[in-house]
């Protein structure tokens, strides 16, 4: 589905992501870790077209990506959410919505109202329905990220790109999280790639981690595999414990 | 079938099978139509009034380019620091092919158009490459030179006194009909803009043109073309600013470069939209009205009020930011209210 070959972006004398190669295929769940300043954002920012690669191509189902604009490359069917919240500050949480759904493939000439009507269907899956009046500004950080989520769906992605959905909530609020991205995942039939520095939540809800150090692929695999190979203890914790 | 009913809270009023209702509680009455009516029949009614006619026609004028740089702004979500660049064009161009090449009004304004149009395109780049303080600057610089090549072309520009005797829109033979007239004229071009701009704002290409002014990186990753909507809504104002030159052009059948592209002009516009409340379309007219009468009245007080307007623009930066439409915004927040940001 999603497919990079030997992708390559430097800022100025910084190799943010050197060399990168994987592949995603239909309905799978892949996290995305690493530590610190590893390039993982940088490649989702790559992905979604907001950065340009300065080598190497990304295709996703056959098409490349790397020569399309941001909003073609989301109406191929790529969503992605932030590690800060970008909502649209002075506009309601409903309003946030409705700019992603009148915006997606094959919505000519849908009309306002309706895209409300729809707009609310995505709120009220994400259980923020009743907020939908509340300037986006007004919203908790918990409200915000679901709100992001709703916006995403909204685009009815193919593939979901999460970055780092946990940062800064509660245990509570990032449970409730974790359950919201499973349901819509089997909801709306997404391929997830998930970006989290929280190690228990990704080792449980990946079916297979990618690990990225220094903007270079050291080790993938699935979590068991993962969480015992030296590389990568070694990339999180020093030589001394691997 | 007509019938008048009074019901409660309201009147209805029933026509075969349409109903209109009117709701009497006056919190209720922000119905454009009453400020409509409103200002329809001030004009007739200040018919002898010449300077006050006058002062109305400049009102109306200040309120049409400030409701097209509201649209500006919200749509290209930059601060345009230079609109008059293209009352001073519209005005240019109307005025030296009606009086070098005897076009009448309305080829002028055909023209007028086509000219607006090709410059827009031309100078348009800048929407996508220049952000924040370096827009601000690149828009603030351009009428400042367009004055100047004014000055350095006099022979064609007319210099400091501008061009002159520019054949009207109408001329109805008496000159206190044609000022009554060339209010209405003006108060008719700065409802239809009204019109245009409430209807671009409230459809779904207005709310996209909203989420590219709150948050420009988010509205593209969510499949908003950026690039067309920032072109669209940087051109299609600059064309109508270019239209109310041309209106200048020929009701005031003199234009000069010094009166519509200096800095003053600007001036007196950013602060029409920081009273009505930065890009608010309806805030633009109560802030030309308002602005209009004190130039007026200041005006017997000799030049003062060059120093008057940008004391009152500072202070009003500081105690009231968000302008007269702040307050309302304040009850009505569910209704989409645009921010001016200064960006990096």
């Amino acid at each position: 589905m999603l497919k990079l070959s030997n992708v390559t972006k430097s800022f100025g004398g910084l190799i943010a992501i050197n060399n990168v190669s994987f592949e995603i295929s239909k309905g799978e769940t892949v996290g995305l870790i690493g530590p610190n300043g590893a390039g993982k954002t940088t490649l989702i920012h790559l992905i979604t077209g907001v950065y340009k690669p300065d080598l190497g191509s990304i295709k996703f189902n056959g098409k490349e990506l790397t020569k399309m604009p941001p909003h073609r490359i989301c109406r191929e069917g790529i969503a992605r959410t932030y590690q800060i919240p970008q909502p649209f500050p002075d506009m309601t949480a409903l309003n946030n919505v409705v700019v992603a759904v009148l915006n997606r493939k094959n919505r000519k000439n849908m009309s306002l109202a309706d895209a409300e009507l729809e707009a609310s269907y995505f709120l009220e899956f994400v259980g923020l329905f009743r907020k939908r009046n509340t300037l986006a500004r007004d919203l908790s950080l918990y409200e915000l990220r679901m709100l992001e989520l709703a916006r995403a769906l909204a685009t009815e992605p193919k593939l979901l790109l999460i970055d780092e959905t946990m940062a800064g909530l509660n245990p509570v609020e990032s449970l409730r999280a974790v359950d919201m991205i499973k349901m819509a995942k089997e909801h709306f039939d997404l391929t997830i790639l998930w970006v989290e520095h929280v190690m228990k939540i990704i080792m449980s809800a990946a079916e297979r981690i990618i690990v990225l150090h220094y903007g270079k692929k050291i080790a993938e695999g699935p979590p068991e595999h993962i969480s015992k190979d030296e590389k990568v203890i070694e990339a999180y914790l020093g030589e001394k414990y691997a | 079938m007509v019938s008048l009913e009074f019901k409660r809270d309201r009147l209805i009023f029933r026509h075969g099978t349409s109903k209109y209702e009117w709701i009497i509680e006056p919190r209720y009455w922000r119905n454009p139509i009453i400020a409509t009516l409103i200002l329809s029949c001030i004009p007739a009614l200040m018919y002898g009034y010449p300077n006050v006619l006058t002062m109305l026609t400049f009102a109306n004028i200040y309120a049409a380019v400030a409701i097209m740089m509201g649209l500006q702004t919200i749509g290209t979500a930059r601060v345009n620091f230079g609109p008059q660049l293209y009352v001073g064009l519209g005005g240019y161009v109307a005025s030296i092919f009606n009086l070098y090449f005897g076009l009448s009004p309305a080829l002028t304004f055909i023209l007028t158009i086509l000219v607006s149009v090709a410059v827009a395109l031309a100078i348009s780049p800048i929407v996508l490459i220049a952000r924040g303080l370096y827009f601000a600057l690149i828009t603030l610089l351009l009428p400042l030179i367009f004055l100047q090549i004014t000055f350095i072309y006099a022979h064609i520009f007319g210099g400091e006194f501008g061009l002159s005797g520019m054949s009207p829109l109408i001329d109805l033979g008496r000159a206190s009909w044609n000022y009554v007239t060339y209010c209405y004229l003006s108060l008719i071009l700065m409802l239809i803009y009204l019109l245009i701009a409430d209807k671009i704002m409230r459809s779904r290409f207005g709310i996209s043109m909203a989420a590219i002014n709150d948050n420009e990186t988010a509205a593209e990753v969510l499949g908003v073309p950026v690039r067309n909507y920032k072109l669209f809504s940087y051109i299609f104002p600059s064309v109508c600013m270019a239209i109310v030159g041309w209106f200048i052009a020929h009701t005031f059948r003199t234009f000069s470069g010094v009166t519509y592209l200096s800095f003053f002009f600007l001036i007196k516009l950013l602060l029409i939209i920081i009273i009505g409340g930065r890009a608010t379309l309806y805030g633009a007219v109560a802030g030309a009205y308002f602005i209009a009468v004190v130039e007026e009245f200041l005006r017997a007080f000799g030049p003062i009020h060059y120093v008057i307007f940008p004391i009152l623009l500072i202070a009003l930066v500081y105690m009231l930011p968000e302008g007269v439409w702040g307050i309302y915004h304040k009850r009505h927040y569910r209704d989409y209210y645009p921010k001016l940001r200064v960006r990096r």
